[in-house]
């Protein structure tokens, strides 16, 4: 309840399947009550701490099409042996697909059937927003803009992708992906093996052309990799954005804001080595065009301009940021029921800032938006969320709960519990006032301290840190192509 | 000697100024006041003086040509403290020392003003007396603090429930304004909590002049399992406004002070007063769970 709850471990996972490779890292994630023992107690996420990094592996393929969730699960198997731990132990991670990896026939299946493997409460997870969150993390990017007081993009530049995310002095400002890394262009004995479509164009609106079975020219080659060196410091801003460029954004996602000017930059990604260091000897070596990209990006004059910065993380940074920085706790004073946690995969309802700020207007955002959850006609698992932020005092909190329990009728009446995640600390006392409102007659969980956007979906944990926090994990859409 | 009216126009002017002038430093700070003084035509006596506790202070940045100014403005919001206000020679500056003495004023008001009675009865509590009869006494006689009056001691006898699981009161303590600013949000979410865990509550009511010990009769007197007091703390230069929750099990006079278990910190910039009740209802569950109070729970 109070005060003297030292610290405690949690073990975490992260599974990263990538275009080109698989990795897995186990990390140690101390948490602590900050407060005093003569406060409400503020348990927070104190030290994260990589334990168990294991080997780099190609990503087992079974076509061209298909990943091989056999051997995959192999690899899991045989790294949790060689760290000594059991899935049991592991209390919180992710499993995450990305790159070209996602865009596979059977990704969402493969990602569903690791994340239980791996342990109880490992959430299975994907989007190029959030990858570039997570490898910008894992990289040190958001802590070195702090400590350099600068706003900085971290680039990880991966097999199928690059993944840019963006801090202005710790805080995340931006994130884009773009179709660009070294396996779009594969080389086998000295041919060109695959290009991917968009690179293909990217090249011929230069005047080059580049077919599967063609001579593999290294400075042809080369050309083509400043080409797209060249279209990331467009995302940048560093350079004016070309007719080509906007094809470049994978699903057509969004670019990068152009404020704030980006400072300094890092990379990350298993093309990052070849950017920071210059690889002599066979360029084709890796069988595609990786060192050719990495060395075209060091002479980039555009990104020459950003002061280069050292990750903490190269080529592991996206299953670093996976393993470590996707759990948060939740605020400490909140309202559960035991028994009805882990709760997995549930679609949050989000009443927007604008709707909340009455209680007509929140009963009826979320009545508007309720229908869009049931596709099947029926209630279905949601959370319901919104910031909270103007309903401080006691008698705005009973309305509150008035409104929600008014609003969400439906899911009262079927057999799932009642989630509300607010950002506001009235976890508890709003969860209070609802319980009491439905009398005793629902099981009521309602946490605080947890920011969701639309779209989001979250998954809650068992509770830990004796019983006043649960892990939380936010995951922007899953798949979304 | 300058009159009256002379001196309230060069003060008007001169906080004005300084207001204006504090904040336009503030990097990132609030807007400037809307309306400064100082366009104002000297010799009219209407307008207002800005109000310079409404200056938030993490917000104040005021060293003059600092070599990390931004930094350090942003270190400042993670904490109300009086650091970076700039200095003139080797003395505060004057808006520092104006907002200094506001925030010792506002403490002050605190411990000797009274919590008024519509505040109290507006939660539906009557009021008894510890063996104080006025600030002063308070004060200087802690030990009469700790004891009911003897009408009040009375009172309490014949108007609280007999034995409850849980017996409140609310008592001013050494700041009536912590009192008037949370105990309506504090004490309905604490009843709240309660009657959420199931659990009978005792007839609540309100001591003037009271002090922490005077729990102790309070349990004697009804013979509730489990005491809690809402009062009033010490103000300080931060806030005037936190209280804190005092809980103990079996509660008896002259038991030790480790018997009491705290939660503290509750006001609108700490532990949100509506949140701490619910906390503070379970952490009521745990004592009676427990049978402990003090030391005696691990918490």
């Amino acid at each position: 309840m109070g005060g003297s709850v030292t610290h405690e471990e949690i073990l975490s996972v992260g599974v990263d399947i990538g275009t080109s490779t698989t990795q897995l890292i186990f990390s140690r994630l101390t948490i602590e009550n900050r407060a005093s023992s003569y406060a409400a107690p503020r348990i927070q996420i104190v030290k994260k701490e990589v334990v168990h990094r294991s080997q780099i592996y190609f990503t087992p393929l079974r076509s061209s099409t298909e990943i091989d969730a056999e051997a995959v699960k192999k690899i899991l198997q045989k790294e949790y042996a060689s760290a000594g731990i059991q899935p049991k132990d592991v209390k919180t991670g992710a499993v995450i697909i990305t790159g070209e990896t996602a865009r596979k026939q059977n990704a969402n299946q493969v990602l569903e059937a690791l994340a239980s493997l791996a342990g109880d409460f490992v959430v299975a997870t994907a989007g190029p927003d959030l990858e570039s969150v997570l490898s910008a993390r894992g990289a040190g990017t958001d802590q070195l803009s702090q400590d350099q007081r600068l706003t900085m993009a971290n680039l990880d530049v991966g097999g199928g992708t690059t993944n840019i995310g963006v801090f202005e002095k710790g805080k995340l400002t931006g994130v884009c992906c773009l179709d660009i890394g070294g396996r779009l262009i594969r080389v086998e004995n000295g041919r060109i093996a695959y290009v991917y479509h968009k690179i293909q164009k990217l090249a011929q609106s230069h005047g080059i052309q580049l077919g599967v079975g063609d001579r593999a020219d290294p400075e042809l080659l080369g050309r083509v990799c400043g080409l797209m060196a060249d279209q990331l410091a467009q995302a940048l801003h560093c350079r004016q954005a070309d007719g080509f460029h906007r094809a470049l954004y994978t699903n057509d996602g969004k670019s990068l804001p152009e404020n704030p000017p980006i400072q300094g930059i890092t990379y990350s990604g298993g093309v990052a080595d070849c950017i920071y260091n210059k690889m002599e000897g066979d360029p084709f070596r890796y069988g595609d065009v990786g060192v050719l990209l990495g060395q075209a990006i060091r002479e980039n004059k555009d990104l020459a301009k950003l002061r280069l910065f050292h990750p903490a993380e190269t080529i592991r940074a996206t299953v670093v940021g996976a393993g470590t920085h996707t759990t948060e706790v939740s605020g400490s004073t909140i309202h559960y029921v035991n028994g009805r946690l882990p709760v997995k995969n549930v679609p949050v309802l989000k009443v927007s800032q604008e709707d909340e700020a009455s209680l007509e207007t929140l009963r009826e955002a979320i009545r508007r938006q309720l229908p869009l959850y049931q596709p099947e006609g029926r209630a279905e698992q949601i959370a319901l969320a919104f910031s909270g932020k103007g309903y401080t005092r006691f008698a705005q909190i009973q309305g509150l709960a008035a409104a929600i329990t008014e609003g969400m009728g439906e899911v009262i009446h079927s057999g799932y519990p009642l989630i509300v995640v607010v950002e506001a600390d009235i976890g508890k006392v709003l969860g209070n006032a609802i319980n009491l409102l439905l009398d005793f007659k629902k099981d009521v969980i309602c946490i605080d301290g947890i920011r969701t956007q639309a779209g989001d979906y979250v998954d809650i944990g068992e509770p830990v840190a004796e019983g006043h926090v649960v892990p939380v994990v936010v995951k922007t859409l899953i798949f979304n192509s | 000697m300058m009159d009256k009216e002379m001196l309230t126009q060069i003060i008007q002017q001169v906080v004005a100024e300084l207001v204006q002038e504090g904040q336009s430093k503030a990097p990132g700070g609030p807007a400037p006041q809307k309306e400064p003084a100082r366009t104002q035509p000297p010799q009219e006596e209407e307008g207002c003086l800005p109000d310079i506790t409404e200056i938030d202070i993490r917000e104040q940045y005021l060293v003059e040509h600092p070599e990390h100014g931004e930094a350090y403005a942003d270190l400042k919001r993670n904490a109300p403290c009086r650091l970076g206000i700039g200095k003139a020679g080797t003395r505060y500056k004057t808006l520092p020392q104006l907002e200094f003495r506001a925030a010792h004023s506002a403490a002050q008001d605190a411990v000797f003003s009274d919590v008024g009675d519509d505040v109290i009865e507006g939660q539906g509590l009557f009021i008894v007396k510890s063996q104080c009869d006025s600030k002063d006494t308070y004060l200087t006689r802690p030990d009469l603090g700790r004891k009911l009056s003897r009408e009040g001691a009375q009172t309490v006898r014949e108007r609280c429930k007999k034995n409850p699981t849980v017996q409140i009161f609310v008592s001013d303590g050494l700041s009536s304004a912590a009192v008037t600013a949370n105990i309506p949000d504090l004490l309905p979410s604490l009843l709240q909590g309660l009657q959420n865990h199931r659990i009978e509550v005792g007839t609540p009511f309100f001591v003037r002049y009271g002090r922490v010990g005077v729990m102790d009769e309070v349990s004697e007197i009804t013979g509730a399992e489990v005491t809690c007091v809402l009062i009033g703390e010490r103000p300080g230069l931060i806030t005037a406004e936190s209280m804190s929750a005092y809980i103990a099990y079996r509660a008896t006079v002259g038991m030790p002070e480790a018997r009491r278990t705290v939660v503290s910190n509750i006001h609108r910039n700490g532990t949100n007063p509506a949140e701490a009740g619910a906390h503070i209802a379970d952490v009521i569950g745990l004592v009676l769970e427990k049978k402990a109070s003090g030391t005696d729970l691990k918490l």
